[in-house]
């Protein structure tokens, strides 16, 4: 995770446990945060991000989160996965 | 060729295409008139085609789209219903966009005679209609803007997930095939699913191992703002799964089974049956029941010269056989080497996968052919007055490219005929018979056996066996003498200038159809098998190979040489008891099999091998079913079955009619292919 200026860049493939750290730092910054970056390398491991990122979304909704706004993500590992209605 | 003729070549290829879409889609078309989104692809597809043909000097056919092209533009921008004698009037358009082309092509100068008729009336559509839009306010043109940002926007959030849904469903239908099922899963999980070890990634990446196509849709509707968020909970609400899969229901179930029932639901989605026409004999228009949907999933595709796939696959053809070559070289079989033995085992495998690749490059889905068949159920609904229902099933089933283009004649024919004949006269007839007033007619294509199968059925009358046989007799096809079974009386209407039709119409039962129809399929090295019940329906079924380039062979040696006899045509082989073995004064050797004789031939006879001549019951009888009946043929022994890839002989071999082709076997050796009924000639001179 690196937080450059007001963008907070994460990894993808983050675990369980580091998305409820990613979720304690997020939290009380979130007023701070202008574009969340979603590094795509490696596949993603807890759908629990997924859930985050929309929730943060709903919670800001001018909050960039370029990741979230394609609504789709191809992967060798779980076939193609579609969310809309983040917003 | 110039540059300038080559552009031509590509257009009229193009136009071609084009055209074969348009009468596809006019009628899908005309079945739901309020597809819009159908009217604008058609509306292109005359736009491209009226470009082109002005730009190629086609000024009769530039003439007549140009206006068909202005009454699609009306009707797509106003989004006005269409007027059922105006729908008529489009797919004869069609019609007529058809044929001029091929006087364009052909450069007939008289125009076909529904041309000026139709295009009168086109011309007269429009007008009327720009009068009514010229008197008309200008709200209601944005109200037509509005009511399409509408369409475009106004759909919920859950309706788009739906709408993605059923798209997916169709994409794994749409690549579905033998051994495949199609299942839609959606999963529940409990808030609590992460503490229990659970995620939805989980069960999707077991399910990515076992799937040829995997789409989830994650419902994120439920997920609350971050001051009430907890990432130990789960708050996505569902996750509905499309997955293409050879697993079986139970298999599928076993993915999910440590979750709660009510966690997980997968229903299995049944191939797609599509009742497609329903014409009402009243107005004979027809309606559909299922429309298929006009989405087409995006392909990345390029167009490639079919000698360029032939030439490849020729030489996919020689590295099997020189692959063959090395796995059954007893020198190099000896070899105990295990890395050299490990990658004669991989080459082969990286062999047998290249040749399946390059075979699919030529397999294409059958659905276009059965989607032209749809015109043709509607027309000969119409001109009998007969309601018909269609049915397609395996519309995906796919099949070598050049059999297709050979497939659409007889499969018209059929159609035409199971309508025309197959079904009851009138709608009385069938109530009658206890049946619905409408007929069923089924369109089916399947894999049997390494063949292919594609049925016409209908459920009219069925054949009359005791019409069949006495007409028959009546020609002189048969004598009457002969104890036929019932496949071998319902062969007989495909005999030349059978036909038992009390009435001859213009779409079939002029008795040249079912032998002409028989012939098509036979050139495709494959057979017509019929089955019918009195009352109840007639299916024909046309049995064809995968492919024309491999052929499935039953390898057998007579005089040391290996000839290969077509699988299809084989009904079975055996060593026979002396006793039932029978020689005829001047007619030659006979087996006796099931109260049948069945002509004797030897194959050292046939080519003139110098060998020993053994007694049959020294040998095999293989027996295969001829265009003129059942022979045995006499060989030595069995060497094996096998799929051969089919070479063509030179010159002076391609006149023997005995011989359909050779094949290089693995050791290297030629091994020729026997035309079986070729044969059956000789038999009768040899013993003459």
């Amino acid at each position: 995770m690196e937080f450059n200026g007001d963008i907070l860049t994460i990894d993808m493939s983050i675990s369980m446990e580091e998305v409820a750290e990613f979720e304690e730092f997020v939290r009380p910054r979130i007023d701070y945060i202008e574009t969340i970056e979603v590094e795509e390398e490696g596949a993603l491991r807890s759908s629990a991000l997924m859930a985050l990122l929309v929730s943060l979304k709903r919670t800001k909704p001018e909050l960039k989160i370029p990741f979230l706004e394609k609504g789709v993500l191809v992967s060798q590992k779980y076939g193609t996965i579609h969310w809309i209605c983040h917003d | 060729m110039t540059k300038q003729e080559q552009v031509k070549a590509i257009f009229i290829e193009e136009a071609g295409e084009i055209i074969e879409k348009l009468d596809i889609d006019i009628i899908r078309f005309e079945e739901n008139s309020s597809d819009f989104s159908l009217l604008n692809e058609i509306f292109r597809g005359v736009h491209t085609i009226k470009g082109n043909a002005n730009a190629f000097g086609f000024i009769r056919l530039g003439e007549f789209v140009h206006h068909f092209e202005d009454v699609l533009d009306y009707y797509r921008s106003t989004q006005e219903s269409i007027e059922e004698h105006n729908l008529e009037l489009f797919v004869g358009s069609v019609d007529v966009i058809k044929e001029v082309m091929n006087c364009e092509l052909d450069a007939i100068p008289t125009l076909p005679q529904s041309y000026d008729g139709c295009l009168e009336k086109i011309k007269n559509l429009i007008s009327v209609k720009k009068n009514k839009a010229s008197s008309a306010q200008e709200p209601q043109e944005s109200t037509a803007g509005l009511k399409d940002l509408a369409l475009e926007f106004g759909l919920s959030c859950s309706e788009q997930q739906q709408n993605s849904i059923q798209r997916a469903i169709k994409d794994a239908q749409a690549k579905q095939s033998e051994g495949l099922s199609v299942y839609k899963v959606d999963l529940t999980l409990d808030t609590d699913c992460y503490k229990r070890g659970f995620d939805y990634l989980l069960f999707l990446n077991m399910l990515a191992q076992k799937a040829l196509l995997l789409e989830s849709f994650f419902n994120m509707e439920g997920i609350v703002e971050i001051d009430s968020f907890k990432s130990g909970e789960n708050y996505i609400g569902k996750v509905s799964i499309v997955v293409l899969t050879p697993l079986s229901k139970s298999e599928a179930d076993e993915f999910f089974e440590f979750l709660f029932d009510y966690e997980y639901e997968i229903n299995l989605i049944e191939p797609p049956v599509l009742e497609v026409i329903k014409p009402s004999v009243e107005t004979a228009k027809a309606v559909t029941q299922n429309i298929v949907s006009n989405s087409m999933s995006s392909k990345s595709t390029i167009r490639i010269d079919t000698f360029k796939l032939d030439e490849l696959f020729d030489s996919v053809g020689e590295l099997v056989i020189a692959q063959n070559f090395i796995a059954q070289n007893d020198k190099i079989r000896s070899i105990e080497d295990e890395s050299i033995n490990r990658t004669i085992e991989t080459l082969s495998k990286i062999t047998k996968r290249i040749q399946d690749r390059v075979m699919s490059l030529r397999m294409v889905a059958i659905k276009d052919t059965f989607d032209k068949m749809k015109r043709v159920v509607r027309d000969t609904s119409k001109k009998t007055l007969k309601e018909v229902n269609l049915i397609v099933q395996g519309e995906d089933t796919e099949i070598d490219k050049t059999m297709i283009d050979s497939l659409s004649d007889p499969l018209i024919h059929i159609i035409r005929n199971a309508i025309d004949h197959g079904l009851e006269a009138d709608a009385d007839e069938r109530i009658k018979a206890g049946k619905s007033t409408e007929g069923s007619v089924t369109l089916k294509a399947f894999h049997k056996s390494g063949n292919i199968v594609i049925s016409v059925s209908d459920d009219g009358r069925g054949i009359n066996k005791e019409r069949v046989l006495a007409k028959a007799i009546e020609r002189g096809v048969i004598s009457g003498d002969e104890n036929l079974s019932d496949s071998q009386i319902f062969a007989l209407i495909m005999q030349p200038g059978f036909s038992t039709a009390q009435s001859i119409s213009d779409l079939s039962g002029r008795g040249v159809g079912l032998d002409v129809v028989k012939t098509s399929i036979e050139k495709l090295r494959g057979k017509i098998e019929i089955d019918s019940k009195e009352g109840e329906g007639t299916t024909l079924s046309m049995v064809l190979p995968l492919t024309l380039a491999i052929i499935d062979g039953m390898l057998v040696r007579t005089a040391g040489e290996i000839y290969i006899i077509p699988t299809l045509s084989v009904v079975e082989s055996f060593r026979p008891e002396k006793e039932i073995v029978h020689v005829f004064k001047e007619k030659g050797e006979f087996v006796s099999l099931r109260g049948q004789y069945i002509p004797v031939m030897r194959l050292s006879d046939v080519f003139n091998l110098n060998a020993k001549r053994i007694e049959p019951w020294e040998g095999i009888l293989v027996c295969v079913e001829t265009e003129g009946g059942r022979i045995a043929i006499l060989v030595d022994e069995l060497v094996g079955r096998q799929q051969v890839v089919i070479k063509t002989l030179g010159k002076t071999l391609a006149m023997l009619k005995e011989i359909s082709g050779g094949a290089i076997l693995g050791n290297g050796d030629i091994a020729l292919i026997l035309n079986v009924d070729e044969l059956r000639p000789l038999v009768e001179a040899s013993h003459v």
